[in-house]
């Protein structure tokens, strides 16, 4: 029932399982974008959420139905060491950082190094510069922060969690670059012997009971 | 009369006092269809056949008549059949009441030789007529050719055949008591071969199918080496143990795979007087193929091994965790070239040479920039993984449980394909054993599978499952046993090696695995024996998704294994577990707010209106009181072996937290994980449990797959960086 050989498996009754791990300095505001965009939604009546530190979501993109569970991490200096622990088999990160803060800039900067570092290009990035509500403050370039995002292969994002901007968009971009990347895995595990691809990962094929409750389309926000 | 016309030779054959002729096939004519005799002469204990003056006699009590119909051309003969152990005769005559004569009289006969009587009359009158017995308890002595010449087989027979419970007895000392059918050892048997050694025997006990030993059975030998395992054609082949632990010269025990007699396959094999294990592949009673060896000292070896010996290059584990890569002596001594990594970090490359009187000698490069990550790494390397697949190590365990479930699961294969039922009986105690042959025991297979029919929740069956393993009668019990048999021989004692951990825990996986499907044939055959056709329904396959391995079989399965299992992951952790230890110790002479206020805790989550003071306290030295309810809650991880049940408490755990949380701060207030992960240090740090990291990784292997990403992993993961974080320098070495 689960992942392995799904590859060849018709496209409709697929669900793909994503894990998301959430990083940012303390007052980036990284948790409330992420309640903005969990809760905004849908009431998730399922229990497997925690609060804040741990979100669900059910997405349909394309017909493809996709599971997002984003893991929060403690922003801490102080814990900075135990991000691996966190971001292993992970799908995709979202780095977080305050555009009036430029040291909350250079902590994303770190935690790219060490995401390459230990998970290679097979991690989805999003560089987000959140508050953008807060524009006048501005400490971070846009050039710059979009510059660097581009050199480390990542995507850049301006949202606001206060004026609920660009969310919706980030995670639908997220979703896509994460489905992408599984399939382009799979396709690389079918041709060759190579059995590391995504089972190591934890993309998880499941095959789902087929009326499963899509979510009233994402792009239409 | 007949004496008379007879020779003297042929009298001196035949007479004695006691014996009456019967009937003479010159008074009433009948002959053998062969030819090969000329005269049959019927005594009233022995049938003779006569030819010139040799003489064949057949004992009347092994003598089985029938008539029997041939067909000709022309007409339809009636032939008369006379059946022996070893001969078949066939009598003829032209006149049908020849032949109504001759067996009547011999069916009287055989009958009153069989009682041992003769005072019914022999012309009896109609309606009295009474076929003797086929199946009568006899003794005969073979002297044809073959397995059983010379051999006195006592006991039942049929139609000339040793046919039930009977005994063979060999001249030379072999002895064969057991189950019989159709002239061949057949069921359960015990056969003695007599040895070299004065008043010894090799003793068989175990089932035979046609004459040869197949199935289970357990062999003693003279040289007090036993064997305990399966048979295939009188050799030991399958799955098996041999142990001679009286030996002097070398005792050791080997589990594992047998082939014509052979240690061939996978096995697990332990010298007590070297004190060494070695767990891997043999070929023909030798080492042959990838294979481990521990040493009493906690060092082993990894490599490949051709007719006994250490072959090519391989890997040494040594006790102070330095790793040796590369060549070696047949002996297992450093040799050639290769890699010493120290447990510092620093590696050592170059060439080795290691005798037995001089030490070692080397020379090579010294490199003193530690690797980090990889020096850990193989630090805890770990034997055998891909070099013995898990689906290889004990599938003559399974394959016999397979046979038996496809031949149908009848009661009377149960103990040739499963082994003995044993019952431990106190007064039987010192035997240890006791050989269970008739099958008296309450609950039979056929009720056995009856009640299995019906379960379709994960409840039911795994109430089912316990009850089974815990049943002396249950085929899966006796699974379980052998299971829990060769995870000891191989896990346990000198096993118990951090090195294994990976081979044992993909093991127990393996072994949930394969109950889980054999659990499922059982039960698709209950189905098919009580005519019950399992609905399936959309209902069903979803629940089915819910079902696996990991659901239904670990939680029950675990418990067994838990003790050793655990030991490997303690031992594998333990240094962490030792650094984590400092750290809880320093923390625990914090007080609470104290602790508080070092996590960095926020202020306004601080706990304090949950304390009540005494007149004198103040909260500054107040200890142990804050967050208590979670604390407490995690504690009870050590109650419970069930990975699903320690997820469970970790849950609980976190909603403590949360409801501390709420009434803290009197509102909602979501914890982010810059708030929750200083407060879960808190509480794993006061909950102080031993081995967190083995508990943490134990987990993490045996937890069902199906949860990775999710809510749980999300907590493990949190309770792990929690585990690391108290680890730390800052926090071990903390002064308060």
């Amino acid at each position: 029932m689960a992942a392995g050989g799904a590859a060849a498996a018709a496209g409709a009754s697929r669900t793909y399982s994503f894990k998301v791990v959430l990083l940012g300095e303390g007052c980036v505001g990284k948790t409330s974008l992420v309640l903005r965009y969990c809760e905004n939604k849908f009431n998730d009546k399922h229990i497997t959420t925690l609060q804040a530190s741990f979100l669900t979501k059910k997405l349909n993109i394309g017909g493809k139905r996709v599971n997002l569970a984003i893991w929060d991490t403690a922003g801490q200096e102080r814990f900075h060491a135990l991000g691996p622990i966190y971001y292993r088999d992970s799908n995709g990160a979202i780095l977080v950082y305050d555009i009036t803060d430029e040291d909350s800039f250079q902590k994303v900067k770190n935690w790219v190094k060490e995401l390459r570092k230990m998970l290679g290009n097979e991690i989805c990035l999003c560089i987000v510069g959140n508050k953008v509500d807060l524009e006048k403050e501005r400490h971070v370039s846009i050039q710059e922060a979009e510059a660097y995002a581009e050199s480390v292969g990542a995507k850049h994002y301006h949202t606001s969690a206060k004026q609920n901007k660009g969310i919706e968009e980030l995670f639908l971009d997220l979703c896509k670059r994460m489905i992408e990347t599984a399939q382009v895995d799979e396709r690389a595990k079918g041709n060759g012997p190579s059995q590391s691809g995504a089972a190591r990962r934890g993309v998880q094929i499941v095959d789902d009971e087929p009326q499963a409750q899509s979510v009233g389309g994402c792009c239409s926000g | 009369m007949l004496w008379v016309s007879s020779s003297s030779k042929l009298t001196a054959a035949l007479c004695t006092p006691d014996r009456r002729l019967q009937e003479d096939s010159k008074n009433v004519q009948i002959a053998v269809t062969s030819g090969r005799y000329d005269r049959i002469l019927l005594f009233d204990d022995s049938l003779v056949f006569l030819q010139g003056i040799e003489t064949h006699i057949c004992d009347l009590k092994t003598v089985w008549v029938c008539s029997s119909t041939k067909q000709n051309y022309f007409q339809n003969f009636q032939l008369l059949q006379i059946i022996t152990p070893e001969e078949e005769f066939v009598l003829t005559s032209r006149e049908p009441q020849n032949q109504a004569v001759w067996q009547w009289k011999l069916n009287q006969l055989i009958q009153q030789r069989l009682i041992g009587r003769r005072n019914f009359p022999l012309w009896g009158k109609a309606g009295e007529t009474s076929d003797p017995p086929t199946s009568r308890v006899s003794t005969y002595t073979y002297k044809n050719e073959g397995r059983f010449k010379n051999a006195t087989y006592d006991g039942d027979m049929s139609w000339g055949k040793p046919d039930g419970k009977g005994t063979l007895k060999w001249p030379d000392g072999r002895n064969h008591v057991g189950d019989f059918q159709f002239g061949q050892e057949n069921g359960f048997g015990v056969y003695l071969v007599p040895s070299s050694l004065p008043d010894r025997y090799d003793c068989y006990k175990c089932h035979w199918q046609n004459g040869v030993m197949q199935g289970y059975g357990i062999c003693e030998y003279a040289d007090e080496s036993v064997y305990k395992g399966y048979f295939k054609d009188n050799m030991r082949h399958g799955y098996g143990i041999l142990e001679n632990l009286a030996s002097t010269t070398d005792p050791f025990k080997y589990t594992g795979n047998w082939h014509k007699d052979k240690m061939s396959g996978y096995g697990v094999c332990e010298s007590t007087q070297k004190s060494e294990r070695y767990i891997g592949m043999w070929q023909k009673n030798q080492k042959h193929g990838h294979g481990i060896v521990l040493m009493d000292s906690g060092t082993c070896y990894q490599g490949a091994f051709a007719l006994n010996k250490f072959v090519g290059s391989g890997i040494l584990l040594s006790e102070d965790s330095s790793v040796y890569e590369g060549e070696f002596t047949e002996e297992c001594l450093l040799a050639g070239k290769g890699k010493l990594t120290f447990n510092n970090g620093f590696t050592l490359v170059g060439s080795f040479n290691k005798s037995q009187t001089a030490g070692l000698q080397t020379q090579g490069v010294l490199h003193t920039s530690c690797e980090d990550q990889n020096g850990i790494m193989k630090r805890k390397f770990q034997l055998g993984v891909g070099l013995l697949p898990v689906e290889e190590r004990w599938h003559g365990i399974f394959e016999n449980f397979q046979k038996f479930l496809e031949s149908g699961c009848k009661r009377e294969t149960e103990e040739s394909f499963l082994g003995f039922h044993v019952k431990s009986n106190k007064k039987l105690q010192k035997s240890q054993e006791y050989l269970h042959c008739q099958s008296d025991v309450s609950g039979e297979i056929e009720d056995i599978l009856k009640e299995m029919s019906l379960q379709l929740e994960q409840e039911s069956m795994q109430c089912y499952l316990e009850k089974a393993f815990k049943s002396s009668h249950h085929p899966l019990m006796k699974l379980m046993k052998e299971l829990c048999v060769v995870f000891q021989a191989t896990y346990s004692g000198i096993g118990a090696n951090f090195h294994l951990l990976s081979m044992a825990q993909e093991e127990i996986k393996h072994y949930a695995t394969k109950i889980w499907e054999l659990y499922r044939a059982l039960k698709v055959m209950a189905g098919g024996a009580n005519d019950m056709a399992v609905p399936a329904g959309e209902d069903e396959e979803e629940r089915n998704e819910a079902l696996n391995s990991y659901t239904v079989v670990l939680p029950i399965l675990l418990p067994y294994f838990y003790a050793d299992l655990f030991m490997l992951y303690m031992l594998y952790y333990q240094q962490e577990d030792a650094y984590y230890w400092q750290g809880i110790v320093r923390l625990g002479m914090l007080t609470d707010t104290k602790l508080l206020q070092f996590l960095d805790v926020q202020k306004f989550l601080w706990p304090l209106k949950d304390i009540k003071l005494t007149a004198n306290q103040r909260y500054s030295i107040v200890r142990h009181k804050c967050f208590q309810s979670a604390i407490e809650c995690l504690q009870k991880i050590i109650t419970v072996m069930d990975p699903s049940q320690k997820l469970e408490i970790i849950l609980k755990t976190y909603t403590e937290i949360e409801k501390t949380v709420s009434r803290v701060v009197d509102g909602d207030y979501k914890l982010p994980m810059d708030d929750l992960l200083p407060l879960l240090i808190y509480v794993a740090s006061r909950a102080g449990i031993q081995h967190l990291g083995a508990e943490i990784h134990f987990i993490y292997d045996l937890m069902d797959p199906s949860n990775r990403g999710g809510i749980y992993d999300f907590l493990l993961t949190a309770l792990e960086s929690c585990y690391e974080q108290i680890q730390k320098e800052e926090v071990r070495l903390y002064k308060c």
